[in-house]
């Protein structure tokens, strides 16, 4: 069987306007603050039989046909699509943070993959009504698929989350992405072997063949075949033309993993997973090529790939309220209270554990990938599938406000939160100790300790090394028994002499008092307020100020 | 600062060397030098490891021998346990290979497990020389700050021309988080930003620690933890690669999927100093 002319018109013309109207709509979801990926699908939507089938049923079957090569051409551009969305995904996770993490990453993930998938399977199995499945021999295979499709999670949107938070580089926002990594390996794990136990193979493996042969795949390209990726990716970087030679080689091998995992009857999608996680954990793999990889495909597979997801459903015929309700409780439920749960059985806090639940509730692209395949395989029909894409949007969108509204309280230990201006002083002092012994006195009422404590360890350190930084700024600080930190400030109308780095006489002084054997928290704030005196103009300026009110307001403003 | 150190020995071509490199350490540190040996002691192996000492110039009435038998790696743990010893010195072949990776060695389980301090020699050699180049690996923790504090006494003691404070990160799924429409330009930037930030976080920490005597230079380079700081080490030719010892013993799965300390043990980017 061939193209004709005609048909690679209309193959390349078809292409053409999904990439066209994905890139439009992703863009501005994107300037909404919103991931491209709602802008892809809803592109997909608005080509697909839901909107342009029921306005030109013609002019859309001519463009995108359900049937014949045209059909094929465009799914097997599709399948290459998603086996390349999975080899980025894989080269994101590094399963080394995982075990850094340690326990907390390791809790939180396994209670975010056991109680969503109890609780996924249990509904589905014992109230199939509420997904619109009989009582038939199925509904076993089906709750298995359930049980995964909610406790899977969607590492890329959840690492854009973190970002857009500011929580990246902190201890939480590793935790979170931590456990997405490990989620990640055992919820595709799970579903390849769902898909093997379906018997989709037809290279006549029995399962315990499939589920050896996986289990082997795994463990071989993850141990040793990791080692060598890591030996040939430098030679390769070095003695071959720049990218190509690197993108070359990390597509040979993603197609060459999907291809064994699809002969011995799994999909290969895990097998581009599991190849991705053996390359992207190379130490030579250069960021920048990472870059062009993610940016190849995020581009130009990934957008083709959702408009198709909106050309093979109709979304309004198969939009069930009840459906649509249960998967999305379900899913909140799962993951909130699983991670939550995990996060929180291995030492974080109430609110700390609910920005993690909410942090890992994030489905996006996975879970569209996910429900595609099983409604490719007939493990589900199109009104599970078009809730488990609701709830995929739905959850990616509302991770970040919850978490946001969470981090309130985490929120509480910066700068701009302990300013008060009841602990704002005037001063005239020509001395510093008194300036010092001044502020001491304020913390020592709020922190209830002894002035003298507080005083001894603030002069001990200015003893130490003077604090003086510029800008006629000078923080002089300590570590005492507090829970949380104190700052006091005084605006010294003489300047005093800390030994700043420019020489000039220190007029405003800070005293900030944070928790001992808490040293993160003293950079992070000492960093933070330098770093909001950096303008010596601005500084001047609130130096003209004359109440505690104004000033607080306009040290808030500086950044 | 180490009132007790520890020579693993065994009749290899580098233990001379190595009884000549713990008497100078000895010396800088002036404490007591204790030599262990594992295996069966008889008239033969006495010669062979007399010989070795009187060989390296060291006094044999200055120091202190324990035989030990069985494993080598747990015979030397015991041992260096229970004569109190601070540092122990070891030799290391430099790299492992495939299935000693794996399976483990002798040299790879006292690094991960003794617990005092250790500093392995990656080529000893017969004319021992004060180490010149520091470079040590910290973050913020005060499991780290005591890393600092003794490769700064170690450092001062051997007269050291550079002291440098290497500061590595990495951020997991950046590339996914900053998403499909930033250049690599943009990526740059970003990494550039927070590579500046943690300098001067570094900076303000180092400032706490009021460590005087030798400037002290801070390095933030971005890229696997672990690897990153070794490499850069290794590339700027460091006498001693100073990191702290692991909080949890390291297990097979930290072999497999290495981060932090592992690469350093994996190939050794210098002399290796593990502060406990």
């Amino acid at each position: 069987m061939q193209l004709s002319a005609g048909q690679i018109t209309t193959f390349l013309l078809s292409i053409s306007i999904m990439l066209f109207l994905a890139k439009v709509l992703g863009e501005i979801f994107t300037k909404l603050k919103q991931p491209a990926i709602v802008g892809e699908i809803i592109a997909g939507i608005l080509l697909g039989p839901t909107v342009f089938g029921m306005i030109s049923p013609d002019i859309f079957q001519w463009l995108f046909p359900q049937h014949g090569v045209i059909k094929i051409a465009l799914d097997s551009f599709t399948t290459i699509a998603v086996i390349l969305l999975l080899l980025i995904s894989g080269l994101d996770v590094d399963l080394s943070i995982v075990l850094s993490q340690g326990k907390k990453a390791i809790s939180t993930s396994f209670m975010g993959l056991v109680v969503p998938f109890v609780l996924g399977f249990a509904v589905s199995y014992f109230f199939p009504q509420l997904m619109g499945i009989g009582e038939d021999g199925s509904k076993f295979v089906f709750a298995l698929f359930m049980g995964t499709a909610l406790s899977i999670s969607a590492l890329p949107v959840i690492a854009k989350t973190l970002m857009d938070l500011n929580i990246f580089k902190t201890r939480l926002g590793f935790i979170i992405i931590a456990a997405a990594m490990l989620n990640d390996l055992f919820g595709w794990l799970i579903f390849s072997i769902i898909l093997g136990m379906m018997g989709t193979n037809t290279h006549g493996f029995t399962f315990e063949q499939t589920l050896f042969l996986t289990i082997t795949f795994v463990l071989l390209v993850l141990s040793i075949g990791k080692k060598i990726i890591n030996k040939i990716i430098p030679l390769i970087q070095t003695k071959i033309s720049f990218p190509g030679g690197i993108l070359n080689f990390i597509l040979i091998l993603g197609f060459l993993g999907a291809a064994f995992t699809e002969f011995i009857g799994i999909h290969a999608i895990f097998g581009a997973f599991i190849v991705g996680i053996a390359i992207g954990d190379s130490v030579h793999l250069k960021e920048n090529t990472r870059q062009i990889i993610h940016q190849f495909v995020s581009n130009i597979f990934a957008p083709l790939f959702f408009v198709s997801i909106g050309l093979r459903v109709n979304f309004i015929a198969n939009f069930d309220i009840v459906i649509v309700l249960t998967i999305l409780v379900l899913a909140f439920a799962g993951k909130v209270i699983g991670c939550g749960f995990g996060a929180y059985w291995s030492g974080l806090n109430k609110n700390e554990s609910l920005v993690v639940g909410f942090g890992m509730n994030s489905r996006g692209a996975m879970e569209i990938i996910l429900g595609i395949l099983a409604l490719q395989a007939g493990l589900i029909h199109e009104e599970v599938f078009v809730g488990l894409v609701i709830m995929a949007l739905f959850t990616s969108i509302s991770s970040a406000p919850l978490m946001s509204y969470f981090l309130k309280e985490k929120d509480k230990t910066k700068f701009k939160h302990l300013l008060q201006e009841r602990f704002v002083l005037f001063t005239n002092e020509s001395e510093k100790e008194n300036v010092i012994t001044r502020l001491v006195e304020i913390a020592a009422k709020e922190v209830k300790i002894d002035k003298g404590v507080i005083l001894k360890e603030v002069l001990l350190r200015e003893k130490n090394l003077a604090t003086g930084i510029a800008n006629y700024l000078a923080l002089p600080h300590a570590k005492i028994k507090i829970k949380e930190p104190f700052v006091a400030i005084a605006i010294n109308k003489c300047g005093v002499n800390f030994d700043a780095a420019d020489g000039l006489q220190c007029k405003i002084i800070i005293l900030l008092l944070t928790p001992e054997n808490n040293n993160e928290i003293q950079l992070q704030l000492l960093a933070e307020i330098a770093g909001r005196f950096k303008d010596k103009e601005e500084v001047e300026k609130l130096l003209l100020l004359q109440n505690p009110n104004e000033f607080c307001e306009a040290l808030k403003q500086l950044s | 600062m180490f009132s007790k150190i520890g020579l693993a020995i065994s009749f290899s071509p580098t233990g001379k060397a190595l009884v000549k490199e713990s008497v100078r350490l000895q010396h800088v540190f002036n404490s007591r030098l204790v030599l262990i040996h594992i295996g069966e002691r008889n008239s033969e192996s006495e010669e062979l490891l007399f010989n070795t000492i009187d060989e390296a110039g060291a006094d044999r009435n200055n120091l202190e021998i324990i035989w030990g038998e069985g494993d080598p790696a747990t015979a030397i743990i015991k041992a260096g346990k229970e004569s109190g010893i601070d540092l122990l010195v070891a030799g290391a072949l430099e790299k492992e290979k495939m299935l000693k990776f794996y399976f483990g060695s002798v040299a790879r389980k006292i690094m991960r497990e003794f617990p005092a301090s250790s500093l392995i020699l990656k080529s000893p050699s017969l004319e021992p020389v004060p180490f010149k180049k520091f470079f040590i690996t910290a973050d913020y923790s005060p499991r780290c700050e005591k890393t600092i504090r003794t490769a700064f006494q170690f450092a001062l003691k051997e007269n050291a021309d550079e002291f440098t404070i290497i500061r590595d990160f990495y951020i997991p799924g950046l590339t996914a988080a900053i998403g499909e429409n930033r250049t690599y330009d943009e990526l740059s930037a970003l990494i550039d930003q927070m590579k500046y930030e943690e300098e001067e976080k570094m900076r303000l920490f180092i400032n706490e620690l009021n460590l005087k005597g030798l400037e002290i230079k801070i390095v933030c380079v971005y890229g696997k933890e672990g690897w990153e700081d070794s490499n850069y080490a290794r590339t700027n030719e460091a006498d001693i690669f100073a990191v702290t010892g692991p909080e949890k013993r390291l297990k097979f799965l930290d072999r497999l999927f290495p981060h932090d300390i592992e690469y350093s043990l994996e190939t050794l980017p210098a002399n290796l100093l593990i502060i406990k």
